[in-house]
């Protein structure tokens, strides 16, 4: 009896589809998408490949944003960056003073078909987060994103260390820290509280990816850098590598409707204006090039080959005065997306090295007197056609616990710089040039890249150095070997720049934490009241109590000077008039699910 | 012959073996470390040292050399350091858009160089010889970036002739729609140096005893210049010519990024700038060994174009 009755409902659900399949009626999102609306949009550098767990740079993570969804996600208005569920239910459930992580999954999510599935459908369950994060401190992948977990769940370290032995990592052995309590719950305990996970969990190395995919398709290094399967909005259609990249709107996607709330200002109002309420996505086809040139890319733009394109500094001139669009692309009607990017530049100076290093006074006044020396604005005038602000908070704008009213102590003042190296010893020889204070010669070796960027730079400090009497020698290297010698606290002085990982303090306060030397402090400094304030931040949620250590941390920076704050550049993102509810994400790289093409417009 | 060819071929070993050894060198010496970027933004020792011991850069130098030779005998040069991608898959799907372009310039370059050559060298010291020597030499003396992007701004961005960039998935729209700027642009610059070149083979005829000769025969001028004398200079002309055939297996490194052309040349930058060794070795072993080649050829038509010709 039952059974027949299954089969009647088997049956009648089979002549339901079959006659809305018929009737041309196809499941929401594929509905939406309009595989007409195409967006043409272009990276300046070549992808390396789409797997989450293997990629590093900024280019092949956009298209993965793209194909493979995290648990956690960014509200597409919101600003500063706000979180939101993106395959979860909601957002996470913290207990146990920020050491356990609850998520429940969203039933119903599937991966695109692909033959890795063998016909059946694949939905997403909490195993895959499990083993998708358990991917990236796998030693045979050599994830550049190890550091997001390491050191940081139950027993996952342990399972590296495992693998690294025996040379192949267990993907069955139980984990402590990773538990899918049941297919749809997942839960991470951490070994310390730690409250900046969830913006971990919304970064895409953290993407959720199939077994059954990496089992068909990886290659030798367990990558699947040419096979993207995910749960995403889009699918890889075609790749011409470091050439082409075709996404298509992935069919099976659940799609959602465009529903986000307002900022402040008329370009919110507009973009709700054109979107609210649409089913999403509603761009079916994304085309993207590669074009490493500036003006090839800025012609194409101009031409109506491109409809979005990212204007990197050198190329800000010619179509924009100030911050505005110049009137002839105005009258075009293209539009600009523009804010300050969550990241900073900086100046460092190597702690551990005999001449700048060190925490004594006289040390201390020399890389404070180099550090105000430093004309910052001129650089932005100068080298950084005027695309950039100077930084004075060691966390960016767009970053959760940045202080858009906190002002630097540390201002260019030449006078002052000479001033304090008198007071300090550092004397002036006949030629002109100082010497430090027991008498022996000051010599400063600047390091820097081969490159336009790198020359200018050389010139910005070999004039900051003549200013106050300090001979200046630049060290000329290959990138690899530069980061090399950063690595093993050889390099005297270096500029370098960060880039939000996630928008949360933590991200860049890391930065000059003393247990991080030889990893991404590459300032080597180990200042125990710096470190001090930063074991207590990490144990601390966002909240003002937590800022105000930040706050503490960044007058010690500036006291200690090892490094001098520079500056954190503009994002300028040119948009066609035919684009519809544009606004580049601070975080997100890739916005083509949020967005519309109008109809009948080039 | 086939004696001479066998010596021939026999004489590339060491040369190869010379080739593979200074690649090895070079790249270890200047090449730097690739675990330290591969590594990413945050990584210790530990990672590095994991990154270094499956690329294999952890080994000794002779251990290193001897893989790279064996992978040399073999043609498997493994897979790119950054990508994964198989290099034999790097090189053999890059290197179509590259011919693509690089074939039909060939053969344009040559016709038109040696057809112009030939009419000036007719006219040798004549006004219009001296304006097409002006011209040439201040064609040469501008850099191909300037052609590159004057030509890229005007004919395709202001007037619309030709796409600012691009690459499609037809073989006719790649040759007729992508490539036609940057062969116009590539012909611009090359065909100034060939015709000077070339000039100057062909007055070293026309001022040969058999030219007077033919004359005096009464032989018509257009067979005395077609026929004789532009036999008698293509034994320059082909070393010349023979001489830049490996470059195709390069690209045409500028060209290819300006227009967004998938071919070898931009995979050559980025390997160089990604220190992605498997990729250059494979690159640098196989322009070696095509320039050894063409030589081989070179010398096996000098014979065809002129029986006088002894191979030894």
């Amino acid at each position: 009896m039952i059974a027949s009755c299954l089969r009647t409902v088997v049956c009648a659900s089979k002549l339901v589809l079959l006659t809305l399949a018929l009737a041309g009626v196809a499941p929401p999102s594929a509905a939406a998408a309009n595989m007409d609306k195409v967006i043409r949009h272009v990276f300046p550098a070549a992808e390396t490949g789409f797997d989450p767990q293997a990629i590093s740079d900024l280019y092949s993570g956009t298209v993965v944003q793209a194909i493979f969804e995290t648990l956690l996600t960014y509200d597409y208005l919101a600003r500063p960056s706000k979180l939101v569920p993106m395959t979860a239910e909601a957002l996470p459930q913290i207990t146990d003073d920020g050491k356990t992580y609850t998520f429940k999954i969203r039933k119903g999510i599937h991966f695109t078909p692909d033959a890795a599935f063998k016909g059946e459908k694949r939905e997403l369950t909490a195993a895959d987060y499990i083993y998708s994060l358990q991917r990236l401190i796998d030693p045979k992948i050599r994830s550049p994103y190890a550091f997001l977990v390491e050191g940081k769940i139950v027993g996952l370290d342990e399972a590296a260390d495992a693998a690294k032995k025996s040379g192949k990592f267990d993907y069955d052995a139980k984990i402590a820290g990773l538990e899918a309590v049941d297919r749809y719950t997942l839960r991470i305990r951490l070994k310390q509280p730690d409250y900046s996970l969830s913006y971990v969990l919304a970064h895409e190395p953290t993407s959720a990816v199939a077994r059954e995919v990496v089992a068909a398709y990886a290659d030798e290094g367990g990558r699947i850098m040419s096979n993207p399967v995910g749960t995403g909005a889009y699918k890889l259609a075609k790749w011409i590598r470091s050439s082409k990249i075709f996404l298509e709107a992935n069919p099976d996607y659940r799609g959602f409707v465009w529903d986000y709330k307002p900022g402040a200002g008329p370009e919110d109002a507009l973009i709700v204006k054109e979107m609210k309420g649409k089913k999403m996505p509603q761009v079916g086809r994304i085309e993207i090039s590669i074009m490493e040139e500036d003006q090839a890319r800025l012609l194409a733009f101009q031409s109506g080959e491109l409809d979005l394109m990212n204007m990197e500094g050198p190329l800000a001139p010619k179509v924009l005065i100030g911050g505005a669009l110049t009137p002839e692309m105005q009258k075009k009607g293209v539009k600009l997306s523009r804010f300050v990017d969550p990241e900073i530049s900086y100046h460092y100076w190597n702690l551990t090295d005999p001449v700048v290093g060190g925490l004594s006074k006289e040390k201390i006044a020399l890389r404070r007197a180099m550090a105000m020396a430093y004309p910052v604005e001129e650089e932005i005038r100068v080298v950084r056609n005027g695309q950039a602000v100077e930084a004075q908070f060691p966390v960016p704008p767009g970053v959760v616990g940045h202080d858009p009213n906190y002002k630097s102590s540390v201002k260019y003042d030449p006078a002052g710089a000479n001033a304090l190296l008198d007071k300090f010893g550092y004397k002036k020889g006949a030629d002109g040039f100082r010497t430090l204070p027991d008498g022996k010669p000051l010599l400063i070796r600047y390091a820097s890249r081969p490159d336009s960027l790198g020359r200018q730079m050389d010139e910005m400090w070999k004039k900051t150095f003549d200013s106050i009497g300090i001979r200046m020698e630049v060290q000329k290297d290959k990138f690899a070997e530069l980061l090399k010698l950063e690595k093993q606290c050889k390099l005297m002085m270096r500029s370098a720049a960060w880039i939000a990982d996630y928008p949360d303090a933590d991200n860049f306060m890391q930065l000059l934490y003393g247990k991080n030397i030889h990893q991404s402090n590459n300032a080597c400094a180990a200042i125990p009241e710096y470190d001090r304030l930063y074991e207590q931040s990490l144990r601390m949620p966002d909240s003002p109590e937590r800022n105000k250590l930040y706050h503490e941390m960044a007058k010690i920076i500036e006291a200690y000077a090892p490094w001098r704050l520079n500056i954190s550049r503009y994002r300028n993102m040119l948009v066609q008039p035919r684009v519809l509810g544009f606004k580049k994400h601070p975080i997100l790289h890739a916005e083509w699910q949020y967005v519309d093409v109008a109809p009948g417009m080039k | 012959m086939t004696a001479y060819i066998i010596r021939r071929v026999w004489q590339m070993v060491p040369t190869m073996l010379g080739v593979i050894l200074l690649v090895f060198i070079l790249f270890n010496w200047v090449g730097g470390d690739p675990a330290y970027v591969l590594a990413g933004k945050i990584s210790n020792q530990e990672q590095i040292d994991n990154i270094r011991r499956q690329l294999g850069v952890d080994q000794p130098a002779w251990v290193q050399l001897w893989i790279f030779i064996k992978q040399v005998l073999t043609g498997d040069f493994g897979a790119s350091w950054s990508t994964n991608e198989k290099v034999s898959n790097i090189l053999a799907t890059r290197l179509g858009p590259s011919l693509t372009v690089l074939v039909p310039l060939l053969i344009l370059e040559t016709i038109f160089a040696i057809g112009l050559a030939l009419a000036v060298a007719y006219v040798r010291g004549s006004l219009t010889d001296r304006l097409v020597m002006i011209v040439c030499t201040v064609g040469l003396s501008i850099s191909i970036l300037v052609y590159i992007i004057v030509f890229q701004y005007f004919f395709a961005y202001k007037l619309g002739w030709f796409p600012v960039q691009g690459w499609g998935n037809s073989f006719r729209e790649n040759l007729f729609v992508f490539s036609a700027l940057p062969i116009l642009i590539a012909l611009t610059v090359s065909i100034a140096p060939n015709l000077r070149l070339y000039r100057t083979f062909f007055l070293d005829e026309i001022n040969q005893d058999y030219v007077r000769t033919a004359r005096a025969k009464g032989l018509s001028e257009n067979r005395i210049m077609w026929i004789h004398v532009l036999r008698n200079a293509s034994i320059p002309i082909i070393t010349h010519l023979m001489a830049g055939l490996p470059g195709l297996l390069l690209g045409a490194f500028l060209i290819e990024r300006f227009f967004s052309i998938p071919g070898i040349g931009r995979e050559v930058i980025l390997a160089v700038e990604r220190s992605d060794f498997p990729v250059i070795k494979a690159l640098t072993v196989y322009v070696a060994f095509a320039t050894m080649a063409s030589n081989l050829l070179a010398d096996l038509m000098y014979k065809a174009a002129d029986p006088r010709v002894q191979l030894k």
